[in-house]
């Protein structure tokens, strides 16, 4: 292509055609512009475009297209064709920096991009005079020229910011400092000279503004990785005027707007950071200017508005001071009563008030105001920063700072006492600044874990938040009843339990609340405490607690669910599961009242097809359709369904419903699958379809066996869910035993095996092994030793004995939990007594070690180390064999000792089968104990035959 | 499935420092060591401890090796890498003016027959009339003119005297045996040139100076002597090349044969400085016979009771043990170790700074080299140094305590049982920086080489809280080695069982939170790790191989290909 004057003309055609809103036109044009981009003179032809073409949408245009042929194009990958021609690299280069800086900002913010990138793949070596170039501009005193200087570098050293040290690296920004550092020093020490000479220009204001902002920025990046000498020795310069710059104010870079951030507030917040990186890294030589900046950007919060634009400005600024005043160096700048109070009482108590905006989104968008307050998405907000000072002045003068807040609390709480209408966002703040202060540590889980000893938290609670939720008007100051709701959920563990109990029908009657968040933090309140644990880890409130409340508790919380807003409301689903969880059978005689009021709401209400109540009720209670396109519109409330289904379906005595079995199939979509959310409660409802409805799976859907063990290869091929693979395969199992025996399991059974074995050889855990080792007793019990080596064998010749070696023998002692080990002696036992091979082949050298790793795991002292409080029901179990039936909520638990009544004493039961195995081979065993048990091992073998009373023969 | 590779270290390069009189730039090699993964390198400086004397440019240089760990000889090697770039500044300026006046000070008052009423001011051109003449009186007052313009305290003008090319005749001058003054005055003269860059070394050895102040070792008159072993330390320490050529000029004999009961302790402490610039400098390192005949001596000086003889010593000994392990073995063999160490605990700055960087370098050797330092009782000494209120020292004794954790794991139980978790805790908690960073290092190590009972302890010593808060550091490779060891932590979480509560720890600690904002790192390494716990620990994770595909129902379809097995 030459640079002609015809092929300018074609080239601006297809431009045009680009931007035409019809694809049938714009396809092919761009289809063609690309075909051409690998011609020689291409980038020319749009760079002529963009500085000379009559029309400004060209111009523009040919900008854009030239930036994304620089991204798609300029690199040189290795082994790949050069896609630009060298003579058109090189020119190029020569042309584009003085064309970016002579153009005007939109187009030259697309030159600078380009720049960027070229600069990325060849400065500093193939483009040495770049930057010569650029600093050469600095003294063009336009400082539109300037400033796109400036963004171009801003763009080239950006990455400083989070690249690794590496000679290559170093060696560049080395080279950029003895460039550029100087330059940059006189262009900021300018910048600055002419803001005060134009103090009073507004316009001239805005551009100087704009390269101070671009300055700051480029100070960030080029002393990030360490401490230049060049700024060492300048320090003075850039501090002094970084600091003069921060308690700077000029009227007319004030904006009206009260979202965006201005200018000024842009550049104080660079400067800030600034600060908080040379504080953080290059301490010992900023500590002289240190005070200052503390001094500053305090003065700086004291002064700064409420409006939302300063909210990026505050929360740097706050963080900044949270994060100096932790060090014990900077100590004493804090330490002054006086500061502390002003730090206080200017700084934090204004940064966690309620505000407007807060107010509004209280209101009209309160799942994004219950995703901040509540999963602590509030990461820049300005109440987290101020929260985060708390803790961090508290980390020194936790009593102080105490005794400050305790001063403050009580004066807003008088303020709201006076005139709680109009006041009642002083005791929002009230209780804000009590929690901040409290927690010290928090988890989703179980809420605040550690708190502040200073605080009497239960006589706050008593005296201030229960009298707010007593109150008969559930409506009145939302934001308080919100306030106080938190305040139970959060510090439900430090609270005592009575006080608790005496609130639940407080939080039962503002399920009734019209406001979103009241109701919702009144539903998610209840289930939290709803699993909370006592001592020896049983449930804290009890169903028998509960019995008065049930009836209204289930009433509130359905009707909650037709309050609008909340017709989805995923907080009050999970409290509903809880709650039939908690409640058992307690619920069942109020079901069909709950049901019959809530089907007449919901048809009365519901205008959409499938709203998802709708879905959830149909569902549930009258298994009449389910349709898995409305699964995936609602994911996140779905495991509450699959979890409240099982409940129901575990309460029914006798063989499933045909309703239910329409269902089955459904459940095993891989679209549920697909969902780690969905998987524990799915697992619990296949299981609760195993128990209850074998037979009928047997008889009717036993060409679903594939799909159903589908997911359990689905599952175990997980290190996150493998454990509920095998809470299914035990069930499968399980019922394959005692129900059907069916013959399309055996069938499948080998592959299982060869699918655990996959996953043992290529990624075993130990919570794989655990689960195995239960696993593979558990099918020696039921089937027998015999059963288990030949089926390992058939495998592959010799399977069981590495099986023993490598696995069972080294690894048994890590199964925990009495009923899994119980399962594992009975299985062994079974192994080393009722399995020939063990006595006649070479796997005979294998039995005395597995005896010996029985006698272990009988002897050795039990491994507690999982702590009890772990096992929730439901999605935060702790995986296990005893855990994955104990959810099963309404069998006894009998049924889930699956070796209860064979064997009530496995010691006993392993001597009484010594015996029985010696009886039938005299001579062997007593030979195989002296040979090669240990002396231990021995002597409590010995223990167990005399309890058993039997002797070897 | 064990540790993977990381990503190749850091480099803190050192550099050339302008021209630095009166102070050495000390700078050092680090060695990080964890097994089978990356080192940390890392080049510290340290203000010069004692020369009185413009000194030495060195080209910093830096080492990279691997601790060698247990069984895993095989994967025992090391790598020298070059460091060229540093943007730090290297030598603070007032410590160096300081030291340059005080000696000039006594140099005037030395008893020398000028005196304060006959000082002659002479232009350049006179100097070089006087210089290259022959009136010996005018040679005299000419030397002495240049020499006070060299040793006065702003710009020295090195450059213009050397264009004189009076170098030659300056040297001539050392050998004029009948003349003592003049052979002062040009040996002082030609100190200060030689004190500049290696330039302006350059031109003192190429005008001959090297075996003129040799010889001037031995004169009879001490000032001379002393000046001249000066001269020679400021060529030694300008690099290896000189250095090995004074050596090969076979220097030590006569330097060493100063050394004696009475030599004064000024003279002393002249002679231990230049020693220390012998043993300097690496590629290639000083010659072994070398600095077996230096080292008897240096061994008696750590014993003197003067403190710059003594710190002097001392940074000679950490030259000699900046290398690699043969090195370190020979000091080692000597025996210093307990000296050293009790040297570490010194209350002065000087002796401790060049104590504990030599047993730093001792503990990047050998799982041997390290248990001779434990033995020699480090451990003992570094909680002090860990807590001192220099950030220097904080960092180079967290730098040692990392070594020292990237050992075996029953080194790692003497950390332990020593009590040094607690001040490792409070240096990642409230350090400075550069500590911090050091502390990094040494949990990760520790982490990767402990074992789980270990691992437990450092955790219940509180190590996480100050750990996840350093996630906030403004430095990508901190960053990613505290992820790193994360991983280690559920790892061995995970063979307890305990992978849960472990998650609620990170999370309490609002380590969870943080982990999350960074992957939306700019640094694909640190986002790709913080992408790897959240995946593995705080949500699920998949086996790809074992998923199973789809029917035509849509399905899971239960398939299994067969594999030979072997566990």
């Amino acid at each position: 292509m030459e640079l002609s004057d015809a092929n300018l003309q074609t080239l601006t055609e297809y431009l045009k055609k680009t931007l035409d809103p019809d694809p049938a036109i714009r396809r092919p044009a761009e289809k063609f512009l690309e075909s051409v981009e690998g011609s020689q003179n291409y980038p020319l032809l749009l760079l002529t475009l963009l500085e000379k073409s009559q029309e400004n949408v060209i111009k523009v245009c040919a900008s854009v297209t030239f930036k994304n042929y620089i991204k798609r194009n300029w690199r040189i990958v290795e082994d790949e064709p050069n896609k630009i021609c060298e003579s058109d690299r090189i020119a190029i280069k020569a042309n584009i920096v003085p064309l970016m800086l002579s153009s005007p900002e939109q187009i030259q913010k697309q030159l600078s991009d380009a720049i960027s990138i070229i600069g990325r793949e060849d400065f500093p070596q193939k483009w040495p005079d770049l930057l010569t170039e650029m600093v050469n501009r600095f003294q063009s005193g336009d400082f539109h020229v300037i400033n796109g200087v400036l963004r171009t570098a801003h763009s080239l050293f950006k990455r400083y910011r989070h690249e690794f040290k590496s000679n290559e690296l170093w060696t560049e920004i080395k080279l950029v400092l003895d460039a550029f550092a100087l330059p940059l020093t006189n262009l900021f020490k300018a910048t600055i000279e002419l803001c005060s000479t134009h103090a009073n220009d507004a316009s001239a204001l805005k551009v100087l503004f704009s390269s101070l902002i671009l300055i700051a920025k480029l100070f960030y990046s080029l002393n990030f990785q360490d401490l230049p000498e060049f700024f060492e020795d300048n320090m003075e310069t850039w501090m002094t005027n970084f600091h003069t710059l921060l308690t700077l104010d000029n009227k007319l870079l004030q904006t009206d707007d009260e979202e965006e951030a201005g200018l000024l507030e842009l550049l104080k917040s660079q400067i800030c950071d600034n600060a908080a990186l040379y504080a953080q890294k290059y301490d010992e030589e900023f500590q002289p200017y240190l005070p200052r900046f503390v001094t500053a950007i305090w003065n700086l919060l004291v002064t700064t508005g409420q409006e939302v634009k300063y909210d990026l400005l505050v929360s740097n600024a706050i963080q900044f001071l949270a994060s100096v005043c932790e060090r014990p160096h900077y100590k004493h700048l804090f330490e002054d009563q006086n500061t502390l109070t002003s730090i206080c009482e200017k700084v934090i108590v204004p940064n966690m008030e309620f505000r407007a905006a807060d107010e509004e989104a209280f209101e009209d968008n309160s799942e994004e105001y219950i995703r901040r307050d509540l999963e602590g998405s509030d990461i820049d907000t300005r109440r987290r920063a101020a929260c985060d000072l708390v803790r961090g002045l508290c980390k020194f003068f936790e009593g102080p700072v105490t005794g400050i807040f305790s001063g403050y609390v009580n004066s807003m709480l008088q303020e709201y006492a006076k005139n709680p209408s109009v006041n009642w966002k002083h005791k929002d703040a009230a209780i804000y600044l009590v929690t901040s202060l409290a927690s010290k540590a928090q988890t989703q889980k179980h809420g605040i874990t550690q708190a502040n000893e200073l605080v009497n938290l239960t006589e706050f609670f008593v005296n201030h938040i229960q009298p707010d939720l007593k109150s008969p008007s559930v409506n009145e100051f939302p934001v308080l009843k919100a306030d106080g709701i938190k305040y139970i959920m959060i510090f439900r563990s430090q609270v005592p339990k009575e006080q608790l109990l005496l609130s639940i029908p407080l939080l039962i009657n503002h399920l009734q609340a019209e406001s979103i968040v009241v109701h919702t933090y009144a539903a998610h309140a209840l289930e939290r405490l709803f699993t909370m644990r006592g001592t020896n880890n049983s449930i804290l409130i009890t169903a028998a607690e509960m019995a008065p409340f049930v009836e209204v508790l289930l009433t509130n919380l359905f009707k909650a669910l037709t309050l609008p807003g909340s017709s989805e409301n995923e907080y009050i689903m999970k409290a509903i599961m809880r709650s039939f969880s908690l409640l058992q059978e307690s619920i069942i005689p109020y079901i069909p009242s709950v049901i019959t009021q809530l089907t007449q709401k919901l048809l009365a209400v519901s205008k959409k097809q499938y709203t998802f109540s709708k879905v959830l009720f149909v569902g549930i209670f009258l298994l009449i359709s389910y349709n898995c396109s409305v699964i995936i519109s609602f994911p996140e409330f779905i495991p509450y369904v699959f979890q409240v289904m099982s409940l129901l379906l575990e309460m029914h005595k006798n063989e499933i419903p045909s309703s239910y079995m329409a269902l089955f199939p459904h459940l095993l979509q891989p679209v549920l699958w697909e969902r780690t959310g969905n998987i524990p409660p799915l697992v619990r409802l296949l299981q609760a379809y195993l128990e209850r409805g074998a037979n009928t799976i047997a008889s009717a859907a036993a060409d679903k066996i594939p799909g159903l063990l589908g997911v359990f290869q689905k599952l175990i091929a997980s290190k996150a869910n493998d454990h509920q693979g095998f809470y299914l395969l035990n069930s499968i199992i399980a019922v394959s035993y005692t129900h059907l025996d069916v013959e399309s399991v055996d069938q499948y059974r080998k592959q299982i095996f060869i699918l655990l074995f996959q996953r043992l050889q290529n990624s075993k855990t130990t919570k794989f092994i655990k689960s195995f080792l239960v696993f593979i007793n558990l099918y020696c019990i039921k089937y027998g030793a015999l059963a288990l080596q030949e089926i390992f064998d058939s495998i592959q010749p010799k399977m069981f004995g590495m099986v023993l070696e490598k696995i069972i023998i080294p690894e048994i002692q890590k199964v925990s939990g009495q009923v899994e080990k119980k399962i594992c002696a009975v299985g062994i036992t079974k192994i080393l007594t009722e399995c020939p091979p063990m006595m006649d082949t070479e796997y005979t050298k294998l039995w005395t070690p597995l005896l010996q790793a029985l006698i272990g795991l009988f002897e050795l002292p039990e491994d507690d180390t999982i702590p009890d409080e772990e096992h929730f029901i439901d999605i935060e179990d702790t995986p296990g064999y005893q855990t994955a039936f104990s959810q099963l909520a309404f069998a006894g638990k009998k049924e889930h000792d699956p070796v209860g009544q064979m064997v009530n004493n496995p010691r006993i039961h392993l001597a009484q089968s010594l015996h029985k195995l010696s009886t039938a081979c005299p001579g062997r065993v007593p030979s195989m104990l002296s040979t090669s048990l240990n002396a231990e091992a021995l002597q409590y073998l010995q223990g167990y035959l005399q309890a058993a009373s039997v002797t070897l023969l | 499935m064990k540790a993977s590779f990381k990503t190749p270290l850091q480099l803190r390069p050192s550099c050339q420092g302008g021209r630095a009189d009166f102070s050495a730039e000390r700078s050092l090699a680090k060695i990080r060591l964890s097994p089978r993964r990356e080192q940390h390198v890392e080049a510290l400086w340290l203000l010069p401890s004692l020369a009185k004397m413009p000194v030495v440019n060195e080209p910093s240089e830096r080492m990279k090796k691997f601790k060698n760990r247990g069984k895993d000889a095989a994967a025992l090697r090391r790598q020298r890498v070059e460091v060229k770039v540093e943007l730090r500044k290297a030598q603070k300026d007032e410590q160096i003016l300081k030291r340059r006046s005080i000696s000039i000070t006594s140099m005037e008052k030395s008893p020398t027959p000028e005196d304060k009423n006959v000082i002659i001011q002479l232009s350049l051109e006179e100097i070089v009339e006087a210089v290259n003449g022959n009136n010996p009186e005018l040679q005299l007052q000419a030397t002495q003119a240049a020499r006070r313009m060299l040793s006065r305290q702003k710009d020295p003008p090195l450059n213009q005297i050397i264009e004189l090319g009076i170098i030659p005749r300056l040297v001539e001058f050392l050998s004029c045996a009948d003349s003592a003054q003049l052979q002062f005055e040009a040996a002082w003269a030609l100190t200060n040139i030689a004190s500049g860059t290696s330039e302006h070394t350059k031109a003192v050895v190429e005008g001959g100076a090297i075996p003129a102040f040799i010889s001037l070792l031995s004169s009879p008159h001490m000032h001379i002597s002393e000046q001249s072993v000066w001269a020679l330390g400021n060529i030694a320490g300008d690099g290896p090349l000189y250095r090995d050529a004074l050596i090969n000029c076979n220097v030590i004999p006569p330097l060493l044969a100063l050394v004696s009961p009475v030599t004064p302790v000024g003279f002393l402490r002249n002679i231990t400085w230049t020693l220390s610039n012998l043993c300097r400098n690496k590629n290639p390192y000083p010659p072994l016979d070398a600095v077996r005949k230096m080292l008897p001596v240096l061994t008696c000086l750590l014993e003197h009771e003067d403190k710059e003889i003594i710190a002097d010593s001392c940074w000679a000994v950490s030259y000699l043990t900046d290398g690699s392990n043969d090195r370190i073995q020979i000091i080692v063999d000597t025996g210093i170790l307990p000296r050293l160490v009790e040297l570490m605990g010194s209350p002065e700055m000087i002796i401790m700074t060049p104590a504990l960087r030599a047993i730093g370098n001792v503990v990047t050797g050998t799982d041997e080299q390290t248990q001779a330092a434990i033995d020699a009782g480090v451990l003992a000494v570094l909680p002090l140094l860990l807590r001192h209120t220099k950030p220097t020292i904080q960092k180079e004794a967290a730098w040692t305590l990392s070594n020292i954790a990237a050992g075996p794991c029953q080194q790692i139980q003497q950390l332990i049982t020593c009590r040094l978790l607690p001040p490792l805790v409070e240096l990642l908690d409230k350090g400075d920086f550069k500590a911090q960073k050091e502390a990094v290092w040494a949990v990760a190590n520790f982490t990767t080489g402990g074992t789980v009972e270990q691992v437990v302890e450092l955790v219940q010593s509180g190590v996480l809280k100050p750990l996840l808060n350093l996630l906030l550091a403004r430095d990508s490779k901190t960053i990613l080695v505290i992820l790193d060891t994360i991983s280690n932590l559920f790892l061995a979480a995970e063979k307890l069982g305990e992978t849960e509560r472990l998650c609620l720890l990170v999370e309490e600690l609002d380590g969870l939170e943080k982990i999350e904002a960074l992957q939306t790192h700019d640094n694909n390494m640190v986002y790709r790790a913080a992408l790897n716990i959240i995946e593995k620990y705080f949500s699920g994770e998949e086996n790809p191989d074992l998923q199973p595909e789809t029917d035509e129902d849509g399905l899971y379809k239960f398939s299994v290909e067969k594999h030979d097995f072997n566990f």
